[in-house]
């Protein structure tokens, strides 16, 4: 079972995070996520590891999801770097055929035999959570056996703006963990406790240990789903959620101070402010792309 | 003449009986294989016994000769699940019940022994009203700067996934096939009228070109997609309308999307739904044993279950006027 310690922001070490820039999915993706989890001093030997992907919906274009070719190889470079299993797990939100989805992103042709290695987490055993942080009105959850129990949890979400939340990046992607099968398609029970609260209170009791957010097609305007595919050739790596969505923000030409979940996040889950983030690789001002947003949003906009 | 029709026909009955028997082979010695001590099914071999794939292997197993012990430990595992309310929980250590309860309600219709548990599921539905359609809710929806994202009529009042939650075209579709179990002298007496909102509110939630997603048929005036989880389950639903103009297009709509579906689960229910509702089989659609080498259906009990269903002849669990209680 992963341990969660909160820890306020202002006893945390700095965090680090590594851009990277990707022409697109045919590149050699392997060598440099493997050159860039380097960077991170990651202890992954003869651990179990949980690639959680951001799968929303069928997406034979690969605009929506976290891309195949991503999770395939990151997936091969976390097994490089000794790690015991390395699984691959999702609940999508809308739509409860899984296989569906990931037959629509052919993960099977990245990744092989999926028996295995997937995780369907809306069917997952699950366990009975009680909540640490009282962000919403939610005082515990059910949450998927195998999230919890794995010894690393890497977030991979897709880099998209939201309708509902303002932007959907490694802390958003968390909401794939709830278990349909307890809380429906869509999982409504969150929308009813207020998403940007839901966020928190999910990242604090599964926070993710790692960030990997594919950016090299993201999704602005009316995302997660009917947005437009918007090209940012990136991917951003991080040992923190917060500083890594914060940093993506920054891409996005978006303001993460006013995305109101990542502030309040940047109180107790992680770093916001540049001065706390240790930034490699590519410079924002070097890939930075404005994303559009919805009018509702234009506030988050720089 | 056409010499081509018997030759036809004979291909016909072939692939019928090859899928009946790749249903005996696979499917039913996989639902057999994976029921648990207790009775109950999990969502994978193996894994703890849950309400849904308990109700799903149920319904499978019901269509085949010799599986008696099952069903009676099955029925059993539901019976003992249920809360004090009436409700059934998506999970054994929840105590507060869900929308599992209509598929309980539904499966335990065609046992015997489980009148007084079903009566008390259906109380329970007709009790259980979403929160986002109360008549307050619906005063403070007027003044939302949220009400032109996805328009809907908020008169229509469903069914949610968990309770003091939104209505949503899923759990609202098995509520309804759920309050078509039984006797009418054993229904609540708001039945009808939730009967009534329930149709009301699936089709109000239908997207613009037919079919169904989970309910949000336009989002800042962007036609949802349908998808053919959330159809099979409402033209299900409203079945009595067979040739009702949104029925018709939304039959349509699922014909189409056959050719595309690439899931054993999705393939299932939409050639359960269109043989429910008469309609031939597209020949352009996957074969399930293609799909079955493939992925193993991924272990899911469910799609062993809907699979069997989809393949076995007859369809009395669909119709609660031909069912027979073991």
């Amino acid at each position: 079972m992963r341990e969660q310690t909160l820890v306020p922001s202002f006893r945390r070490p700095p965090s680090k995070v590594v851009i990277r820039r990707v022409a697109n999915y045919e590149q050699d993706l392997s060598t440099l996520i493997h050159e860039s989890l380097s960077t991170f001093s990651l202890t992954v030997k003869d651990k179990t590891v949980l690639l959680k992907p951001n799968l929303v919906g069928l997406d034979p274009l690969g605009v929506m999801n976290t891309h195949s070719a991503v999770i395939a190889a990151t997936r091969e470079c976390f097994l490089r770097l000794g790690a015991a299993q390395v699984f691959v797990g999702d609940g999508p939100a809308m739509d409860r055929d899984t296989e569906a989805i990931i037959e629509s992103v052919r993960l099977r042709e990245y990744l092989g035999p999926l028996g295995n290695t997937f995780v369907d987490l809306n069917v997952d055993d699950v366990e009975r959570i009680r909540l640490q942080t009282h962000a919403s009105r939610l005082r515990e959850l059910y949450l998927p056996k195998t999230a919890l129990g794995v010894d690393l949890l890497v977030s991979m979400p897709k880099l998209k703006t939201h309708h509902w939340a303002g932007v959907t990046l490694s802390l958003k992607n968390m909401f794939g963990i709830v278990p349909g099968s307890c809380y429906g398609w869509p999982k409504n029970v969150l929308h009813w406790a207020g998403i940007d609260r839901a966020i928190l209170d999910i990242n604090a009791a599964a926070r993710p240990d790692f960030a990997i957010v594919d950016g090299i097609v993201g999704m602005e305007g009316n995302g997660p789903v009917q947005g437009t595919p918007k090209g940012s050739g990136v991917l951003v790596f991080g040992n923190d959620p917060v500083a890594v969505d914060a940093t993506c923000c920054r891409v996005m030409g978006l303001v993460p101070e006013r995305v109101k979940y990542l502030s309040r996040a940047g109180t107790f889950l992680g770093h916001l402010q540049t001065n706390k983030i240790q930034q490699l690789g590519e410079s924002i001002a070097s890939v930075r792309t404005p994303f559009a947003v919805l009018p509702a949003f234009r506030t988050i906009a720089e | 003449m056409d010499l081509a029709w018997p030759l036809r026909l004979a291909s016909d009955e072939m692939e019928a009986a090859s899928e009946t028997s790749f249903a005996e082979a696979i499917c039913v010695p996989f639902l057999r294989n994976a029921q648990n001590a207790d009775g109950g099914w999990g969502y994978h071999p193996k894994s703890e016994s849950r309400v849904e794939p308990t109700c799903w292997a149920l319904h499978a197993l019901r269509g085949w000769s010799g599986e008696t012990e099952a069903l009676t430990r099955g029925f059993q595992y539901l019976r003992t699940a249920q809360l004090a309310d009436g409700s059934w929980p998506s999970t054994p250590a929840e105590k507060t019940g869900c929308w599992v309860t209509s598929l309980s309600c539904w499966v335990l219709a065609q046992a015997a022994d489980s009148s007084a548990n079903v009566a008390a599921g259906l109380r329970w539905l007709c009790q259980d009203w979403p929160a986002d359609t109360t008549p307050w809710r619906r005063f403070l929806a007027k003044f939302s700067s949220q009400r032109d994202v996805a328009p809907i009529n908020n008169a229509y009042r469903g069914w949610s996934w968990t309770p003091g939650t939104s209505s949503w075209v899923e759990p609202t579709s098995f509520a309804l096939i759920a309050l078509e179990q039984g006797t009418p002298q054993s229904f609540p007496a708001e039945a009808a009228k939730r009967r009534e909102l329930g149709e009301g509110l699936l089709y109000d939630r239908m997207c613009p070109g037919g079919g169904w997603n989970c309910g949000n048929p336009l989002v800042y005036g962007v036609p949802g997609e349908p998808l053919v989880v959330p159809t099979m389950c409402a033209l299900l639903a409203l079945r009595h309308q067979p040739s009702r103009r949104e029925n018709v297009m939304s039959l349509d709509w699922l014909e189409s999307a056959v050719a595309t579906i690439q899931s054993a689960g999705s393939l299932a229910l939409a050639k359960i739904c269109i043989a429910a509702y008469g309609r031939d089989w597209p020949r352009n659609a996957l074969v399930f044993q293609a799909l079955y080498e493939k992925s193993g259906f991924l272990d899911s009990v469910q799609v062993a279950a809907w699979t069997s269903l989809a393949l076995a002849a007859g369809s009395d669990w669909l119709d609660p006027a031909g069912a027979k209680a073991i």
